[in-house]
This record gives C-alpha cells, sequence and structure tokens, in this order.
C-alpha cells in the first residue's frame, strides 16, 4: 500500500514536470505562431477597427471556421511574382528580398563562415599542437580581443570604409563587410577549434610522423578529418552569426544591392508600418531557413554554443 | 667560408616555423579588423571636427559627453535594463533547466521546441514582439488598448509616456516599452542560459543528491545547499554572457522600440549609435565606445578570474 502511494505521487510528480515543460515551450512558441498567424491576414483584417485576432468573424457570429479570410497577400507583397515568360515556372519573382537581400546574406554567411573555419582551423591546431614562446600570452590576447566590443570598433571601421572607398579603386562593400566579419568571428572561433583540436590524441599524428607523412600532410590526412566534426559546428556557428548581423551590415553598406537580408527587413519596416502582414511574412522568409538549419543540426550547435560559452 | 655547424636542411626551419605561419594569417585579419580599429577609436576620442579635418581636443569630449543630460539618462536606462533581463533570464533559466533534468518524456522534443527563440536573429526577434503590439494594428493591441481592462486609458506599450520618476532623475520605475523590450531580450536569452545552466547541472553527482536525500534533505534543502553552491559558478559565467550581449546588443532596440518613445528605451549602446550617426559626433561617439569597452573588459577580465578559480578548485 505504501510503495503504491509512493509510485503513484512519483508518476503525478514527472505527470506535472511533463505538463509544466508543454506550457513554458507553448508560451516560447507563441510569439512566433502569432507572426505566422499575422503573416496570413490579409490587409483589410490588419488595419480594421477594433481589431480582431482571427479573421474568422462573420456578421452574425463571432468565430466562425468556414468563414476565416487567410491569404498569402504578404508573402505575395514580399516576392512580388511577375509574369516571366523565359522562366521555370512562367513567372519570376521580382521583390528586393528574393533577389537581392537574402542571396546577398547567403554570400556573406558562406564566405565568412568558409574562411573564419579555415583560419581558425590553421590557428587553432597551431595553438593546440605547439608550445611556441609566447604561446599563452597569444592565446590570451586573441582572448582579450573579444572583449572589444563590436560597437567600439565600427566606428573606426567606418571611417576606414569611408576613407577606402575614396582612395582605394578596387575597393568594394562585400569584400570590406566580409572581411569585418571575418575579423569579428575569428577570435571565439579560434578558441573553440582548439579545444577540438585538444581533444584528438597526438599519438595519431606522431605515427603519421614517423610513416614518413609530412606536417602538413598529417595536419590535413589525420587531425582535419578527425577534428571535422568540431570545425562543423564552427561553421555553422559563424554562418548563423553572420545571417542574423544587423547592425554592421547597416553601418557599412552604403548601396541597395549588397544589402544583407537584415539590412533589408529594417528596410521593410520603415516602408511598412502598418502592412503588418507584409512585415510578418518577411520575417518568416527570413528566419526560415535558419530555423531548418537548426532543427536539423541542433546537436552540432549545442556542441560550439557550450564550447564557446564556458571559453568565453 | 664554411661555418663549423653543418647547415640544417630548409624543411627544419620550415618546420619549426609552422606555427608561425598557420597563425599568421588569423592575426593579420585580427590586427586591422579589431586591433587597428581600438587603437583609432582612442585616437578619434580625443578629436573634434572641423571644416579642415580633425583636431586635438583634449578630454573635452568626454566633459561635453558627461554634460549632456541623455548620458545618464542612457545608464540608467542600461542598469534598469540589464537588472531586469539578468533577473528574468537567470530565474527562468534555472527553473527550465530544473524541469529539463527530470528527464520526462520527450524531453528532447522540448529542448529542440525551447531553442528557436536563441537561432532567431534579435532584429527579427524586435520585429515578432513589435508586430504583437503595434499601436492600433497590433495583434494584442485591441486588448490592451482597452479602456475597461487598462484604466484609465488603456497601454498602448510602444506609445506610453514615461512615468514619473521616483528617485531624482534615474529613470525609475520604467516605462512600459523597456519592460517590454526586457521581456523580448529575455526571451531570445533564454534558451542559452538554460543550456549553459542544464550542462552545470548534469555535472551535480547523483551520488551527492542521493546521499542527500537519504539523510533526510528536502527539496529546498538540496537545491538550497548542493545544487546551487556546485552550479554557482556557471551562473556567474551565465550572468557576464548576460551583461556583455546586454550592453553591446542593440539590434532589438533598433526593431522593436528605435530607442522610443521619446527616449524612454535609449539604452548605452543606442546613444553611441545616435550620438554618432545621428548626430555626427564621431569624437563624442568614440569617447562613450571607449567607456563601453571599459565596462566590457571589467567584466571579461572578471569572468577569467572567477573560471580560473574554478579551474584550481578543480
Amino acid at each position: 500500500m505504501t510503495k503504491n502511494f509512493y509510485l503513484n505521487r512519483r508518476i503525478w510528480k514527472r505527470r506535472l514536470v511533463g505538463l509544466a515543460l508543454l506550457v513554458i515551450t507553448v508560451i516560447s512558441i507563441f510569439p512566433i505562431a502569432t507572426t505566422i498567424l499575422v503573416s496570413f491576414k490579409q490587409q483589410a483584417d490588419i488595419t480594421r477597427k477594433p481589431p480582431v485576432i482571427f479573421p474568422c468573424d462573420t456578421p452574425e457570429q463571432k468565430f466562425d471556421i468556414k468563414a476565416c479570410r487567410w491569404s498569402v497577400e504578404g508573402y505575395q507583397r514580399v516576392f512580388a511574382p511577375k509574369p516571366d515568360e523565359g522562366s521555370l515556372f512562367g513567372f519570376k519573382f521580382t521583390g528586393n528580398l528574393l533577389r537581392i537581400y537574402i542571396p546577398n546574406t547567403l554570400m556573406y554567411a558562406f564566405s565568412t563562415a568558409f574562411f573564419v573555419t579555415l583560419l581558425a582551423s590553421f590557428s587553432g591546431f597551431a595553438f593546440s599542437r605547439y608550445h611556441f614562446r609566447g604561446h599563452n600570452a597569444l592565446m590570451a590576447a586573441i582572448y582579450a580581443v573579444t572583449g572589444v566590443p563590436l560597437l567600439t570598433n565600427i566606428l573606426a571601421l567606418y571611417q576606414m570604409s569611408i576613407t577606402l572607398r575614396k582612395n582605394v579603386g578596387f575597393f568594394d562593400d562585400r569584400m570590406f563587410l566580409v572581411f569585418v566579419y571575418l575579423g569579428f568571428f575569428l577570435p571565439i572561433s579560434v578558441w573553440i577549434a582548439k579545444g577540438f583540436f585538444d581533444t584528438i590524441p597526438r599519438e595519431l599524428e606522431e605515427s603519421a610522423l614517423l610513416a614518413g607523412c609530412s606536417t602538413l600532410g598529417a595536419l590535413f590526412r589525420i587531425t582535419m578529418p578527425l577534428a571535422l566534426p568540431g570545425l562543423i559546428s564552427v561553421f555553422l556557428l559563424t554562418f548563423v552569426n553572420v545571417w542574423n548581423e544587423f547592425i554592421v551590415a547597416y553601418l557599412l553598406v552604403t548601396k541597395n544591392e549588397y544589402k544583407p537580408a537584415m539590412f533589408g527587413l529594417y528596410d521593410f519596416l520603415s516602408q511598412n508600418i502598418i502592412n503588418l502582414q507584409v512585415l510578418a511574412a518577411a520575417c518568416i522568409i527570413i528566419a526560415a531557413p535558419i530555423v531548418i538549419l537548426f532543427l536539423f543540426a541542433r546537436k552540432i550547435f549545442f556542441k560550439a554554443m557550450v564550447e564557446g560559452a564556458v571559453k568565453g | 667560408m664554411r661555418s663549423a655547424k653543418p647547415r640544417k636542411p630548409i624543411s627544419y626551419h620550415l618546420r619549426k616555423s609552422l606555427p608561425f605561419w598557420l597563425i599568421l594569417p588569423t592575426l593579420i585579419v585580427i590586427i586591422i579588423v579589431q586591433v587597428y580599429p581600438a587603437l583609432y577609436t582612442i585616437w578619434l576620442s580625443m578629436q573634434a571636427r572641423h571644416a579642415t579635418g580633425w583636431e586635438y581636443v583634449g578630454t573635452q569630449n568626454f566633459e561635453r559627453l558627461f554634460g549632456t543630460g541623455l548620458f545618464p539618462e542612457s545608464v540608467g536606462h542600461t542598469v534598469i535594463f540589464l537588472t531586469g533581463y539578468a533577473l528574468v533570464t537567470l530565474t527562468l533559466g534555472f527553473v527550465i533547466a530544473i524541469l529539463l533534468k527530470q528527464k520526462v518524456p520527450f524531453t528532447g522534443v522540448y529542448i529542440t521546441l525551447l531553442f528557436i527563440p536563441w537561432i532567431i536573429a534579435d532584429i527579427i526577434a524586435g520585429l515578432i514582439f513589435r508586430l504583437m503590439v503595434t499601436p492600433d494594428y497590433g495583434l494584442f493591441s485591441g486588448i490592451l488598448q482597452n479602456p475597461a481592462l487598462f484604466p484609465p486609458n488603456g497601454l498602448s506599450i510602444l506609445t506610453a509616456a514615461r512615468p514619473a520618476p521616483w528617485f531624482g532623475s534615474f529613470p525609475f520605475p520604467p516605462s512600459p516599452a523597456m519592460i517590454y523590450l526586457i521581456l523580448a531580450a529575455s526571451w531570445r536569452a533564454l534558451p542559452f542560459i538554460t543550456l549553459l545552466i542544464l550542462a552545470a547541472l548534469q555535472t551535480v553527482s547523483h551520488e551527492v543528491m542521493e546521499s542527500a536525500r537519504i539523510d533526510g534533505a528536502n527539496l529546498v534543502q538540496l537545491t538550497r545547499y548542493i545544487t546551487i553552491p556546485l552550479i554557482l559558478p556557471t551562473m556567474v559565467v551565465a550572468l557576464f554572457n548576460l551583461m556583455l550581449g546586454g550592453i553591446n546588443g542593440v539590434g532589438m532596440v533598433f526593431s522593436l522600440t528605435g530607442g522610443g518613445p521619446g527616449t524612454t528605451t535609449y539604452v548605452i549602446s543606442y546613444l553611441l549609435y545616435v550620438i554618432g550617426w545621428g548626430q555626427l559626433r564621431f569624437g563624442r561617439a568614440a569617447a562613450l565606445a571607449l567607456l563601453i569597452a571599459a565596462v566590457n573588459w571589467l567584466l571579461i577580465l572578471s569572468v577569467l578570474r572567477i573560471t580560473r578559480i574554478n579551474d584550481r578548485v578543480r
């Protein structure tokens, strides 16, 4: 009898915990759900007074599931499809978001993540395997650099970009932006990469060296493949960081053709103060790729996050 | 004349200098993008712009900065923001981490879903929260602006006036927009903090808990005397992470409130943007940037100290 009572209590406790977690999860997803809801409303339902939450009311009834007026107007206005004979489906998207901003963001994010991973793996390897003079001081210096806030540097980088744009012929906003991102995300990535290299046993490389492999050969044939999961997480983390970055691009990019998605979204905000369905649709379109990427690769993200957080 | 020592093969030199060549590109990038701009900012903080160029003005920029009313106000806003942000996030993060640790069914699903806010950009998060309360048209503006529910005039978060301050010029109580900003920022930071605390909770050994339980400790005592002391270093690291993010993060202010209504959500990083790019006073902005950098460095040094102490204990 007593045993049964305790068992029951335990089951009830677990059920309560599960219920609490369910409620918390629903609350935390709630703002996103409302955005999806708004993105499928039509203009007439958004600017109505008094406002309604669901666009489902009829003159007779307050809520009628059959009378819901869902529409894709917001998405339509973001994509702005125009008929075009040459395209695959008979029309092409003319909205700036899909035509300019998202491809730009993809380009920035891919190139920054690639170079960050490359350079961070080189120096992470060097810091992990060699103990040269000034090793610790250099590591500490790289760590200290993460303490310089982005906004402090932006002032100087902004002045730099103005000077360079005037004086250097081949200066390109895009190149400069990627370089700046590279500098911002490299220091912490070096630390993360070093942490991953530290977990790979040295004996493997040493035996490769004994077998006649060159040092660089050992790096590329033995160590890099083993460190690959770690390096992928550095890549993904940088990719997401660049994708989500706003202020640097906002201050350094001058031409509309070079704007990344977050900058474009901010422009949308000033153009569509009351067209909430357009704003919501743009938010969903920009956030969706990253969220989907995260859902598929969440373990990789968690790994790099904890590694980076504990170190810095 | 030949030297007495036989010359070493070139591959030896290459191998010895290999770490240098591997690190060199990283160093170059960091020096150009981080070190040089930081030094330039120090120089800039002592200059003022004139028709012909820059002129040395000494500490005038700092004096002018402290002289404006916006600076102390923004510091006040930042203090309130950071306090609220840290309190909400650490408390909720701790509670959620404890719940997640119970390993009920679907914990993996919950963790994944709870993490979505973290992956969403700050500018999008701000926009999402803005959509809910946009004056007149937002999804919940109808409810919030209803005078029957929120007397006397209903509550329009993004346009509500600042309440009368209680303590001189310190902006307390915060405006509704500031509270909403804290909520939105906490919503986005919560997953990360939860994960940090959860990772620390996993290291609390089961044996210790079990033996304490056998000795008759109840849940409150277990939490107070075992869990909290063991995860305290992580909580401190989380706190500093939050402070750093809170001081430097500006995207959400941009998209959620734009500093408004009035100046009630001017945090210090937004003030930097306003002085620099709004008023084009780069010297003064550089002075402010140096102050922010100093606070950052203090925080990071404290984290380093605390984690090092932690390592030594281990």
